[in-house]
């Protein structure tokens, strides 16, 4: 699986050097959280499958800047032993977009992905109509899902969490180039679900996209990131 | 004790003072909202995140905390990764959809498709 590849490439090494999955400083020194918070890794330390010694610490100082260790921990008890990994490398991820963008965190990067596929859409839409405005016979014929109209574009349309895909390929979330914003458009019809009676995450969406500077599709007023010393 | 406690104060149990940072952004009369960025940021860890920002991004900060914080809540393995991902398919579904149509284009504006549609039937 992608997603456990990664995380064995990225954040894992070898347990803090203690071996075993589940094991913790051991003889090997103690993991990266471990050694970041300066306390003893114990024997089936949580953490210790996930930060090694070594790179784990400052993806650790990260995840405990935004999150704390404590709820993390809490976090991944409740988490499958099997899918403690995706956990860890997902959490990373929001704790990192958070520190690089104090505002908008990783939603920057849904809200990116969002507005390319309704660009896409719209486009999509136009050169459709485009076609049949040509009045010549229609091409081969497609499976149907492909001619199909699209799906309403929509947070609120998305699988609900407890139907989510079993596997996920999350080896794009740390590239920052996967979020670029080709398109800059004014409208936005997608909805973001919201805790209920929550804020306007919708207008909120338009703001964000207000903001942008047109022409580096940068934030218009970027704030210094959070630091994680 | 502040009778107008924010939903911040009356879920941590103390005193909402007038400069409290939670107020302006969690109103008491949606306490879940707290509750979520609670439950997986800590009530310290969003204090000191809006502590960092200039007061005109604190809302928009609060709102993207209570976001992810709902999408974890959900989804504690993928939170909003999930629905990065699921985004990226969509996005490849839409590009190969306009690969396709674009193709089509293409060739039926092709001169040789042109003049085959327009020759009588003999």
């Amino acid at each position: 699986m992608s997603s456990s590849n990664f995380a064995s490439s990225s954040m894992s090494g070898s347990g803090g050097g203690g071996g075993g999955s589940s094991s913790g400083g051991g003889g090997g020194g103690p993991c990266g959280a471990c050694k970041f918070l300066r306390r003893k890794c114990v024997t089936g330390c949580i953490f210790a499958p996930h930060f090694d010694s070594e790179q784990g610490a400052s993806h650790f100082a990260a995840v405990h800047k935004v999150f704390g260790a404590s709820n993390v921990s809490k976090l991944l008890l409740h988490v499958p032993v099997e899918k403690r990994a995706d956990a860890v490398i997902t959490i990373c991820y929001e704790a990192q977009a958070r520190l690089r963008d104090p505002v908008y965190g990783c939603v920057s990067h849904i809200f990116a992905l969002q507005q390319q596929v309704v660009n896409l859409q719209a486009e999509i839409s136009y050169l459709q109509a485009h076609l049949a405005t040509l009045e010549l016979p229609t091409p081969p014929p497609q499976p149907p899902s492909l001619l199909a109209p699209p799906p309403p574009l929509s947070i609120a349309d998305l699988p609900s969490f407890s139907a989510v895909p079993a596997t996920y390929d999350l080896s794009s979330l740390f590239d920052p180039t996967a979020w670029n914003l080709p398109h800059q458009s004014d409208t936005l019809t997608s909805q973001f679900p919201t805790p209920r009676g929550g804020g306007d995450l919708q207008e909120l969406a338009r703001e964000f996209l207000a903001r942008r500077d047109p022409c580096t599709n940068q934030p218009a007023s970027p704030l210094p990131p959070h630091s994680t010393t | 004790m502040n009778s107008s406690r924010c939903a911040a104060c009356k879920h941590l149990r103390r005193r909402c003072p007038s400069d409290c940072i939670f107020a302006p952004y969690f109103p008491s009369n949606n306490p879940r909202r707290f509750a979520y960025v609670h439950k997986i940021f800590g009530a310290s860890n969003v204090g000191k995140i809006l502590q960092d920002l200039p007061v005109s991004y604190r809302g928009e900060a609060a709102n993207t905390l209570c976001y992810e914080a709902y999408c974890r809540i959900k989804d504690p393995v993928y939170g909003c990764a999930g629905i990065v991902d699921q985004l990226n398919e969509q996005l490849k579904i839409a590009e190969y959809q306009l690969a396709t149509i674009k193709a089509a284009i293409t060739t039926a504006l092709q001169p040789s498709y042109l003049l085959d549609q327009s020759l009588p039937m003999l």
